[in-house]
């Protein structure tokens, strides 16, 4: 081997070890190049080439190393999982997390607890990064135009081109709209070297739309900081701001905190949104309007709320009554909470939206408690015109060199024509994790280390900052974008280095060895925080707002991919849209009576046109939907990701004009194909039966019991067999849907944690996804002005559970503690307990669904759960296995008992809003005994006497009574 | 029954009027004064004569339709359940659809052969052997469903009460399990039945036979029957003790059948009325099948003065019984839905009717409730194609009864959010094809080699072997 490696930096030969690097461990490269060949004579090539390899394999093996502690880490006990804090940079800010290693591999993300963008929270996104990591389908070796290439190669192509550069004028760099300091200093250097390189930062879903707001109300560019549990009344102005926008976990979490307590004071949500979202089925009010119609909504609240903004607002043109009537009592309710009023504009919305939305808030003075204002994080041109300046430049041939710093460029600015732009640049790098649309165009691909494998830093959105931990080498040898830029400069410090100089140079004095390990084990500095700006409104000259015409188009994040970027995450595409409770694939969604109007239904297949891009997509009807607006999500269809993710979906990009949320003047027509659409919920109303049960405040004050209240007689309840034992621990569940927002990060965070499989777009269709929890969304109301409750649900853990009583085997039967226990090595699949289960909770392997799943993909699996196989029934546990883990540890410690709050189950762990309290029913101080006490408590189909442990507390709306 | 036999209780009818009525009413059992030699010659040959052209190629067909049970199962096997339709709401579709239609049919041996024999319908003799037949071969196809259907085939073993090291016994509350006593019982027992009944035909058949390998193998079979006088009345005796065992069977068979659903919680499975609504509709499909088969074995053996015209018109007096008992059921369930004031059960039965499924739900009415209601007409009873047609479409109703309970209560139960809907997938419709190429298979092979009418009970009927046949006239 060392005798190859010496010969690798030339191009004529090719090393073994980077034949290897291109073909992967081994595992998945050939089994690619099965599917592509057919034909015969390619099969017997293959065959000889399979004879030749193998023989070549008995001589030449991966490199592999595995190392014995030579001498033990310290705490590091086989089998028994260590955690680590990292920061997940993600939707322009950053997410506290605490990871979870069994002997060195990572297996579970969870919030960490004193990140203020987590609060021990996460997102379904946040959960779902760890199978990234594992992704087969990640970029193994430096390609230069699809050849692999040595790392060592690669530098020397990064450094022949460095030393060519000169004042840099040639050189771009477009980045994400990253925020991490190393990088930025890396950056720093590379400008004080190349003075006139160019640096654009891009991002598909940004928020430059709020700091040019900003910049339009202050006259600085500065970014919004939201305090939801400061605020009494909250108006999202079509802003997903519970889920699918910026600090979403921070801002769930703090809406809840705002109303977990029906009793006492309630904050208040209105939204005002073109698609039905997150927020808006969390909301109290919901006005459904097209997004065009936003910024006219906006302004017309502001006029009413009648306080000096110090500046003249356009007229907001003429309002139908009931959107009259619902911005007077929006605006007087905002009024009268005055400081603990809150506005956001949602990142689709313009400008002139956000700039409304932020004077608002200066003028009711909630500047300092639920809005701050902080500095952008970075001067470096951001948005739709410093890309599309960049392309034009690539266009005129002005750059001769490209780097690309993560992002997809090509995928995302499609409508900008970036592809065939950067085919322009004579040379270019991709730093990037995956081969992707974009690595087809560039000059060199550059594999990008994954943040759970690589050093770094990131400031969340306000400021709190954190150190980027590596969980594990990197498995590919990827290098991250600090790490390409330091090769780029001709440096040699490695990613732990640039982290650490940068925050030596950083802190000054206060850097110390001590303080260092502090903010690796806390996971973030301390008090570091921006302090807020003090600024005051500027007098803007804001447009008039537009008249609407034709069909809208409005674009979001993709609930399953964002913006693309976890296109081949199979448990993200797997997890249903919050919504639509869609998965593998997006459609475009289209209001009940627009569909009727253009002879619409489900899975029609529509072309859609806007200005010069097309777009083939199939139609769901979605009650809520503003008419005549079509929500589109972008992040799907991708060409090129892997083989998840490749042909998924439709892409919108072509559609959407850099940046833009929105586009009037759309035209739809039906082609006559129909698709089928996987979707794991397929009716969606409750059918009158008491499911989701809430009240408003007013109800509940009349009548605390509301949900107790039985809602048909039945006969005297008997019971068939003799009572569990109610001694020892008695483990329950109490889910409040007051709190839930419906968010699915619980459905990700089990499947981590209990090693789910996924099931594919067919599985989906046919009706056998795997998930332990799911929430069940229903709408209540009107078709065309709808409301919408959640409802997660996993197994009720019955005390008579009707699945015990008919397995012919007893592979499920009751522990001592109240578990529903499930003995999968006892189970034959009979099935008959799945049918005989009210709740619908049980899950089949209709098939092996662990066979096919990649060696590397299993390094994820959680070792103290059991892997099923086919052929086998499987439900929730309770997190047993975490149970049983916090037995051993307290027997261990000397105590017969398990305190409170030391078993917390996956799903509990992750839910950004706490919505879900686990523990044991028998002790009197726990938290869940105390919910048992609620008032708003209710068991799920009470009368059938199966007597779930796990119950629900009812759902209290605010709703203004002037809107009543 | 043979010729020195005489009935067990002999003497007169007890219910036989006295009178010219009476003898109205008796018609001929077996037409055209055949010997006891033509009756043992005529069944016999069948099995003795060189196989029909028409034999061998029906018999290539219903092996070539194993096949596609072999394939089916195979593939079921090696790939997984997920090969079948089945989702998450509906955890079972075709393959308990398929168990309760086999064992429904194979009521109607069991209840021939024990029920008719206890209440002495004498007319049951020219069916009884092959109706007992179809019994074993229809539980025979219904086995492949409980067998096949769990996800891991090899560990179905689970369900006997099997002693172990681990001290590891099956759950006594299942229903499930009840049903493997139960079938397994039923099984046995009618295997038995159905076998005691043939030894004195096997010897028959070994008196006769001119080959060695024949006289060998009918030989070992007829375990020794000489005819004897003291054969006859062990054999007598036990036959009864049989038709006494046998007959709760026929009772207890589908009750338990019917608890696998009756004692689940899920809306329109958990109904008492299933247990008799179950056993009218076995009953019912079992004849129809016997109709089915009879209407085409004695044309095609010649054995229209055997198995007369009465045979079949009696059967499709029971069909048109037990298809009304069957109709009846269906309205009290929706009057019991609607009674009962539980909104899901009632939902449950309007879903079946107007719901998603609701043409599986007509289908069942048209085929089970309407189609029998011809049988009040003696012209349709006596027609044989009438009866044939309606036998089919009987069965067909009779499987999509089973359908309907357990797709359109499966589908849709109480929480919205998890109904689905269940499409069969091509293993699914080649399993149950395959089941009816196993049934086929083995009734052909019956037909072929024994006797398909029992020789000695059918001489029993004939007016020779009625001491008191020539007090009456028969002519």
């Amino acid at each position: 081997m060392k005798r190859l490696v010496v010969l690798q930096d030339t191009t004529a030969w090719r090393s073994l070890e980077d034949r290897e690097q291109a073909c992967g461990s081994g595992e998945v490269a050939p089994l690619d190049a099965i599917d592509e060949s057919v034909s015969r004579r390619s099969f017997l090539k293959l065959m000889g080439a399979s004879v030749a390899m193998s023989s070549l394999a008995g001589c030449h093996r991966p490199a592999e190393h595995i190392y014995p502690y030579g001498r033990a880490p310290e705490e590091v006990v086989p089998g028994r999982p260590q955690r680590y804090a990292s920061a997940m940079a993600f939707a322009g800010t950053a997410f506290g997390v605490v990871v979870e290693s069994h002997e060195g591999r990572p297996t579970k993300i969870e919030g960490n607890p004193l990140h203020p963008d987590s609060r021990g929270g996460t997102s379904a996104f946040g959960q779902a990064a760890v199978l990234e990591l594992y992704d087969p389908d990640r970029s193994r070796t430096p390609l230069e135009r699809g050849e692999p290439r040595s790392w060592d190669a690669a530098v020397a192509a990064l450094r022949a081109m460095a030393e060519k550069l000169g004042d840099g004028k040639g050189l771009a760099i477009l980045g994400e709209a990253h925020r991490s300091p190393a990088l930025a200093a890396q950056l720093a250097a590379l400008k004080q070297r190349h003075p006139a390189v160019r640096i654009v930062r891009h991002e598909p879903i940004s928020t430059v739309n709020a700091q040019e707001g900003a910049r339009l109300a202050t006259g600085r560019r500065l970014s919004p900081v939201y305090a939801l549990d400061q605020a009494r009344v909250i108006l999202a102005l079509d802003a997903d701001l519970l889920h699918g926008e910026g600090s979403a976990v921070k801002h769930a979490r703090g809406h809840a905190d705002g109303r977990r307590d029906p009793r006492g004071e309630m904050n208040r949500l209105y939204a005002i949104e073109s698609a039905f979202t997150v927020t808006g089925a969390a909301a109290d009010h919901r006005l459904r309007a097209r997004s065009g119609r936003i910024y006219a909504l906006a302004l017309a609240i502001a006029r009413s709320a009648g306080r000096p903004l110090g500046v003249e607002l356009p007229e907001p043109g003429p309002l139908e009554p009931e959107e009259r009537r619902f911005c007077e009592a929006v605006a007087r309710d905002l009024v009268r909470a005055g400081r603990q009023a809150l506005v956001v504009a949602g990142e689709g919305q313009p400008a002139p939206v956000h700039a409304v939305a932020q004077l608002l808030n200066l003028a009711l003075g909630a500047g300092g408690t639920t809005v701050s204002w902080v500095p952008a994080f970075s001067d470096d041109p951001e948005g739709p015109e410093a890309l599309g300046a960049l392309t034009r430049a690539m266009q005129a041939g002005e750059i001769s060199c490209a780097i690309l710093l993560g992002g997809n460029p090509a995928y995302s600015a499609a409508s900008a024509e970036f592809a065939t732009a950067l085919a322009r640049v004579p040379l270019s790098f991709q730093v990037s994790g995956w081969v992707d649309e974009t690595s087809q165009v560039a000059s060199w691909h550059l594999p990008r280390a994954h943040w759970l494998e690589s050093w770094g830093d990131v400031r969340a959105e306000d400021g709190t900052w954190s150190v980027v931990q590596p969980l594990i080498a990197p498995l590919h040898g990827g290098r991250t974008d600090a790490e390409v830029l330091e090769a780029l400069l001709g440096g040699t410090r490695s990613a732990y280095t640039i982290v650490s100089d940068t925050w030596r140079a950083t802190l000054g004095t206060q850097f110390t060895a001590a303080l260092f390990r502090r903010v690796l084990h806390d996971g973030l500095l301390a008090g570091s925080a921006f302090a807020p700006e003090v600024v005051a409104a500027a007098a803007p000259s804001l447009p008039k707002p537009a008249a609407q015409a034709g069909l809208e188009l409005s674009f979001r994040a993709d609930a399953h991919t964002y913006d693309g970027r976890f296109a081949n995450n199979a448990w993200l595409q797997e997890l249903p849209d919050p919504m639509t409770k869609l998965t593998w694939g997006n459609a475009a969604l289209v209001a009940p009576a627009t569909a009727v109007r253009l002879g619409l239904a489900d899975g029609d297949v529509v072309e859609l046109k806007l200005g010069s891009g097309v777009v083939r997509a199939p139609v769901l009807r979605m009650p809520g939907q503003a008419e005549d607006s079509i929500a589109l999500t972008i992040g799907q269809g991708r060409s090129r990701i892997g083989s998840v993710g490749d042909g998924i979906g439709y892409d919108v990009m072509r559609l959407r004009l850099l940046g833009a949320g929105f586009a009037d003047g759309a035209t739809l027509s039906r082609t006559g194909d129909t698709q089928r659409l996987a979707m794991t919920q397929e009716h969606h109303r409750m059918e009158g039966r008491p499911l989701v049960r809430e009240a408003t405040a007013k109800q509940f004050e009349e009548e605390p019991d509301f949900a107790k209240e039985p809602d048909r007689e039945h006969p005297p309840l008997f019971n068939l067999w003799a009572d569990q034992p109610q001694e020892g621990h008695r483990w329950g569940m109490i889910i409040d849907l007051q709190t839930c927002i419906g968010c699915n990060a619980c459905m990700v965070a089990c499947q981590a944690e209990n090693n789910i499989p996924v099931v594919g777009r067919d599985g989906v269709l046919r009706s056998r996804e795997m998930h332990w929890i799911r929430v069940d969304r229903y709408f209540t109301g009107s078709e065309s002005d709808p409301q919408a409750v959640m409802q997660p649900i996993s197994c009720q853990q019955c005390e008579q559970a009707p699945c015990e009583q008919v397995c012919p085997v007893g592979a499920t039967t009751h522990s001592p503690e109240g578990l529903n226990d499930m003995a999968y090595n006892r189970c034959v699949g009979t099935r008959y307990c799945a049918n005989n289960c009210p709740y619908k909770v049980r899950r089949y392997n209709f098939y092996n669904y662990n066979r096919e799943v990649p060696e590397l993909r299993r390094m994820q699996h959680n070792p103290d759960v059991t892997v099923r196989t086919r052929g086998v029934m499987e439900k929730c546990t309770y997190c047993v296995q975490r149970i049983n883990g916090a037995k051993i540890l307290a027997h261990q410690a000397g105590h017969d008992r398990i305190t409170d709050g030391t078993v917390i189950s996956a799903c509990q762990q992750t839910c950004p809003t706490q919505a879900i309290s686990f523990g044991d029913l028998n002790d009197p101080k726990s938290a869940i005994a105390r919910h048992t006490e609620d008032s708003r408590r209710y068991v799920l189909l009470e009368e059938l006497n199966v007597r779930p442990r796990s119950s629900f507390l009812a759902r209290v709306r605010n709703p203004n009574p002037e809107l009543a | 029954m043979s010729a020195p036999a005489v009935s067990p209780t002999p003497g007169p009818e007890p219910e036989a009027p006295e009178g010219p009525e009476a003898q109205v009413a008796r018609a001929e059992l077996i037409l055209g004064k055949p010997s006891f030699h033509d009756i043992s010659h005529v069944v016999s040959d069948i099995v003795e004569r060189k196989a029909p052209r028409a034999w061998i190629l029906l018999f290539g067909l219903a092996a070539s339709v194993l096949l596609i049970l072999v394939g089916s199962l195979t593939d079921l096997v090696g790939v997984g359940i997920g090969e079948w339709g089945v989702n998450h709401p509906v955890g079972w579709a075709w393959d308990i659809t398929g168990f309760v239609f086999w064992i429904g049919i194979g009521h109607a041996g069991t209840l021939i052969s024990a029920i008719l024999f206890l209440f002495r319908q004498k007319w049951r003799t020219s069916i009884n052997r092959a109706a007992e037949a179809m019994t074993l071969f229809a539980v025979a196809a219904a086995l492949i469903y409980p067998a096949f259907h769990v996800g891991r085939v090899w560990f179905a073993y689970w369900l006997f009460p099997i002693p172990n090291q681990m001290n590891v016994w099956p759950n006594f509350r299942s229903p499930l399990l009840w049903d493997v006593f139960a079938v397994s019982t039923y099984g046995t027992v009618s295997l038995l039945f159905w076998y005691v009944g043939l030894v004195p035909d096997l010897a028959t058949l070994r008196d006769r036979a001119t080959t060695r390998v024949r006289q060998i193998v009918f030989g070992i079979l007829a375990l020794g029957w000489r005819s004897s006088h003291r054969h006859w009345v062990h054999y007598e005796r036990g036959y009864l003790i049989f038709a006494g065992i046998s007959t709760p069977l026929v009772i207890s068979v589908h009750t338990i059948v019917s608890f696998d659903f009756a004692t689940s919680v899920i809306p329109g499975w958990h109904t008492t009325i299933l247990p008799p609504y179950f056993v009218a509709g076995a009953v019912f499909s079992g004849f129809a099948m016997v109709v089915t088969l009879m209407v085409i074995c004695r044309k095609a053996f010649g054995l229209e003065h055997v198995i007369t015209s009465r045979h079949l018109e009696n059967m499709n007096k029971v069909i048109l019984a037990t298809g009304t008992i069957v109709g009846y059921a269906y309205a009290v369930e929706f009057f019991m839905a609607w009674y009962s004031g539980s909104p899901y059960e009632f939902f449950t039965f309007i879903n079946r009717a107007f719901g998603p499924y609701a043409w599986a739900y007509w289908t069942m009415i048209s085929c089970n409730v309407i189609a029998p209601q011809f049988f009040w007409w003696k012209r349709f009873r006596v027609s044989l194609p009438a009866m044939f047609a309606i036998s089919i479409v009987v069965n067909i109703g009779m499987w999509f009864e089973r359908f309907v309970i357990i797709v359109t209560s499966l589908h849709r139960d109480f929480l919205p959010s998890s109904w689905g809907y269940f499409r069969p997938r091509l293993v699914d419709i080649t399993t149950f094809l395959g089941t009816f190429g196993l049934f086929f298979t083995l009734f052909l092979l019956f037909v072929r080699f024994l006797p398909m009418v029992a020789v000695s009970e059918v001489k029993g009927v004939l007016p020779e072997a009625d001491p008191h046949h020539a007090e009456t006239d028969h002519g």
